[in-house]
């Protein structure tokens, strides 16, 4: 079953216009992989989807219209961002960011406290560093820790804004698992914008080609790794 | 739908200069008009607008291009007052000849509070020169330089003694220096202010159009990049603030010989000079060279005009409903309305609202660099 | 030693005033980076208003309250429709627009409320004071180690550890206080997470106004009157206890404020003979200079790394 049904996705920075309508789809329990290059759109995909900056055309969510909802409402429904650069709260302490990531939940605090305990589980190197402040954490850990915060929602679909940028490919690797686990054991979908192909497509399902606001190619990945032209031009191998 | 009315013009090709010969004809009309034609009053404002144009401007050398937020100015501003009231009263020197000396002692100053302008920015720089803004007034009241200041009670018998023998110019019948001998001398005030707006203007032009104006506009967008590329901060953020300061301090000995009387507690020296300073750069338009004159004009304009309603009755009708009920003479209120109002619709103020105009019916066409003698039509290099 | 304590007290009363300000800059820089240049104009309009209730016959403590409420309206106002719409084209003009927002209020306090000092004198024979929210009667001290203590003055510093006590709370163990945090650490972000951001700046110009209006009214019943100049020294005051502080630290505003206070009661009083009472205010700024220059981002602030 569907779960993001995405429409004629248009959305800018003002006169600038980023993408040129976008039909897209995540399916319940799928981790989809966006690939292009810089520039390609895709970080303004998330963010449209996200609610933070004007857009048309329409986003169905879990059956429900969410193109004209606002970031809150967006978030509160189930679809959860995990920022471009790791965007923590870096003055604030691995615990506070955790509480911020429960913000629009309403359920009592000894279940938010439970849900932190659980992702702290997950992330063991977050629950070693809780009261430290997220900017002296490492790059690696601040990642796991905007995934951790956007899993505080309770998201059932998970936008990650290239996780792999600016770390070590070891530490990719783990993130990939950890986001794999999570889509197994959660059932959580992900939909995975990345420019480090090789990775991405590994553990994808399906995979958009995206180039200069449009989606150019998709299919499952083995498909996309099939074609000749595009393994040349976008998976460069 | 019909086509609109569109030009293009050449930088520096024959429209260009025409356009410029004849702003520069409009400006002069203007200038020469008010001294033999208008009123006293008027030359008086006019007198006014001018002082704070040539503050506003070094004012705006430091903020609209080197982007150092400074609120003191009307310390360097009291610096040019007071160095040329002890200069004059205290050692006999000439007025003009203070000018000169209250440069270089704001210039000192200025450097001086460069320093912590290195270390120290944004709000904190703000704040850094509104300390000088404020500490200037209490400075000169200190009892302990009182010899020299005079205190609270201030300076008088500043400006310039005219006896019988001063000269008096003539020119087709009409004299444009006032009448010297007969102790008019509104437009001989009016002729300093407008040699030193000059003054003010080309060095201002001078420094923006030169390699530093390009340092200047570097730090001010973004410091770091600029010192990573090759800009020495120290020497570029030294010069600038000891120019401005230098500049602010012109206008000021000018002030002091206008007025005859100097006191540490007129609202110029204080910071709410500092804010008008601002307000007429941002008003006119920030970065900008014309931006502080036209400011400095529009300012004293809205300020002569509501300063007459101090009573009731005085007020248009249209603003009666508005404003007929209130205690106090509108103009602050009005003039705060402006200013804000003006953030909203014309951030770039006045020059950028007419530039926004101009760009409707107008494109300018830049001169490629290196190309300024070649023929203006066909030069398009062959076989590119 | 009694003077010492006397002046001690006197200048934390007096550097309580400063703190109250300082931790409105400090709260309002934290959630968007602005310098709000009306804030103790804010103050001055509610310390006006509480007068006028107090004229209608209302009681010290609504009175004060309904300032206060006002001060949040006319800060929630501010930041919603004018700060709001100007501050996407730069901080300049944010900056700007409070200078604006500044002199209307102070035009509007005279113009409502006439140029004078307010209660005035002359009318009566019986002196009439501003309201005090606290017994400010010449007899209204209490003795310790032999130094006579202003009631008054004691009681507007407790006020202040109070009203930080509980923003402290307000800040780390509430939900509104994790969201505000969160908006001052990284915006972007808080919006992801589904913060509402908008309303978050709204509520924090809100209360940073109303604080704000506790400490004009509380100003105001120190020095007894209230006039359209008596908030603009105690603004630049509070700015340089949030500069002393660091602009985004509200227990430094607060010590800011404390030392500013004690700093120029204590030169006022030991070295009168020396710097005068002109230069009281040179001696505050010079010691800010100094710590300014040793840290750039004041004493508690935070440095932030730039990036190119």
């Amino acid at each position: 079953m569907t779960l993001l049904q995405v429409r004629g996705l248009k959305a800018g920075y003002g006169p600038l216009k980023v993408l040129e309508g976008i039909d897209l789809e995540v399916g319940e329990g799928e981790i989809v992989v966006m690939l292009g290059a810089n520039g390609a759109g895709k970080t303004t995909t998330l963010r449209a989807l996200s609610g933070v900056i004007p857009r048309t055309g329409t986003v169905e969510f879990a059956g429900a219209d969410i193109s004209k909802a606002s970031p809150e409402s967006i978030v509160r429904s189930g679809v959860a961002q995990v920022p471009q650069g790791r965007g923590t709260f870096p003055e604030l302490s691995v615990d506070d960011n955790m509480h911020a990531g429960a913000y629009p939940r309403r359920d009592s605090s000894a279940a938010i406290k439970t849900d932190i305990g659980k992702w702290y589980d997950v992330f063991p190197r977050l629950a070693d560093r809780r009261h430290q402040r997220a900017g002296s954490l490492s790059g690696g850990e601040q990642q796991m820790l905007a995934i951790a915060r956007a899993l505080m929602s309770r998201p059932t679909l998970l936008l990650c804004d290239e996780p792999s940028l600016g770390l070590a490919p070891l530490i990719t690797q783990e993130l990939f698992k950890v986001l794999e686990r999570l889509n197994k054991e959660e059932g959580l979908a992900v939909l995975l914008v990345e420019q480090n192909a090789n990775l991405a497509m590994h553990i994808a399902s399906r995979v958009y080609l995206l180039e200069t606001g449009r989606i150019v190619a998709s299919g499952s990945a083995a498909e996309l790794s099939a074609d000749d032209s595009i393994r040349k031009a976008y998976l460069g191998f | 739908m019909s086509r609109k009315l569109h030009v293009t013009i050449r930088s520096g090709g024959p429209a260009s200069w025409v356009i410029r010969l004849l702003t520069a004809a409009f400006v002069v009309l203007i200038v020469l008009w008010v001294p033999t034609r208008a009123s006293d009053s008027l030359i008086d404002t006019a007198t006014t607008a001018l002082v704070w144009m040539a503050a506003a401007m070094s004012l705006n050398l430091l903020v609209g291009y080197a982007g150092q937020l400074s609120l003191g100015h009307s310390a360097f501003l009291g610096i040019g007052v007071y160095t040329t009231a002890i200069g004059v009263t205290r050692w006999g020197w000439s007025p003009l000849w203070t000018m000169p000396v209250g440069f270089a002692v704001a210039f000192v100053v200025g450097v001086l509070v460069s320093l912590p302008a290195l270390r120290i920015k944004g709000v904190y720089l703000a704040l850094v020169t509104l300390s000088l803004a404020l500490v200037f007034p209490q400075f000169i009241k200190w009892p302990k330089i009182e010899w020299l200041t005079k205190g609270a009670s201030g300076i008088d018998q500043v400006s310039y003694k005219f006896s019988k023998d001063n000269p008096t110019f003539e020119l087709f019948g009409w004299n444009p220096w006032g009448n010297l001998r007969g102790q008019n001398v509104k437009p001989f005030y009016y002729w300093m202010a407008v040699l030193v707006v000059v003054f003010v203007y080309l060095v201002c032009r001078g420094v923006v159009k030169s390699r530093m104006g390009r340092s200047l506009v570097a730090i001010r967008d973004n410091s770091t990049a600029a010192a990573v590329m090759g800009v020495n901060l120290a020497v570029t953020k030294g010069v600038v603030f000891g120019l401005s300061a230098a500049m602010c301090a012109l206008p000021g000995s000018l002030l002091a010989m206008k007025t005859g009387t100097v006191t540490p507690d007129t609202a110029m020296l204080t910071v709410s000079g500092s804010i008008v300073m601002l307000v007429i750069m941002v008003v006119g338009g920030a970065g900008s060279l014309w931006g502080p004159i036209l400011g400095a004009a529009a300012y004293e304009l809205i300020a002569e005009k509501t300063g007459e309603w101090n009573e009731a009755d005085q007020i248009p009708g249209f603003l009666q409903p508005v404003l007929g009920w209130s205690e106090m003479p509108p103009s602050t209120g009005i003039f705060a309305v402006v200013l804000i109002a003006l953030m909203f619709f014309a951030p770039y103020g006045i020059v950028g609202l007419w530039r926004k105009q101009i760009a409707r019916v107008v494109t300018v066409v830049p001169r490629p660099a290196g190309t300024a003698n070649l023929p203006a039509e066909g030069s398009a290099p062959a076989g590119s | 030693m009694e003077l010492f304590l006397q002046r001690l007290v006197d200048g934390l009363s007096e550097g309580s005033i400063y703190a109250l300000i300082a931790l409105g800059l400090v709260i309002i820089f934290r959630g968007t980076g602005h310098l709000n240049f009306a804030q103790g104009e804010m103050a001055l309009f509610c310390a006006y208003c509480v007068y006028q209730f107090g004229e209608w016959g209302i009681p010290m403590i609504p009175a004060l309250l309904m300032g206060m409420v006002i001060g949040f309206f006319i800060g929630a106002l501010t930041e919603v429709a004018l700060v709001r719409p100007v501050s996407k084209r730069s901080p300049f003009a944010v900056f700007i627009v409070t200078i604006g927002v500044f002199q209307f209020l102070n035009w509007l306090d005279s113009a409502i409320w006439g140029g004078q000092q307010l209660p005035s004198s002359a009318i009566g024979s019986k002196q009439r004071t501003y309201p005090s929210l606290f017994p400010n009667d010449p007899d209204d001290f209490v003795t310790v180690f032999g130094a006579a203590i202003k009631i008054s003055s004691l009681c507007i510093f407790c006020m202040v550890l109070v009203i930080t006590a509980l923003l402290f709370v307000v800040f780390n163990y509430t939900k509104l206080g994790l969201a505000m945090r969160a908006v001052a650490s990284n915006a972007d972000s808080a919006k992801l997470v589904g913060i509402k951001v908008s309303q978050v700046l709204m509520v924090s110009w809100g209360i940073a106004a109303a604080i704000g209006a506790l400490g004009g009214v509380a100003f105001a019943g120190i020095i007894t009157t209230v006039n359209t100049g008596l908030m603009f020294t105690v603004f630049l005051y509070g700015s340089a206890a949030a500069t002393l502080g660091g602009f985004d630290s509200p227990g430094g505003a607060v010590i800011g404020g404390l030392t500013i206070g004690v700093v120029q009661n204590m030169v006022a009083g030991y070295a009168d003979e020396w710097v005068g009472t002109s230069m009281k205010v040179a001696v505050s700024f010079l010691v800010i200079l100094v710590v300014l220059l040793v840290r750039p981002s004041g004493l508690f602030g935070t440095a932030k790394v730039e990036r190119v």
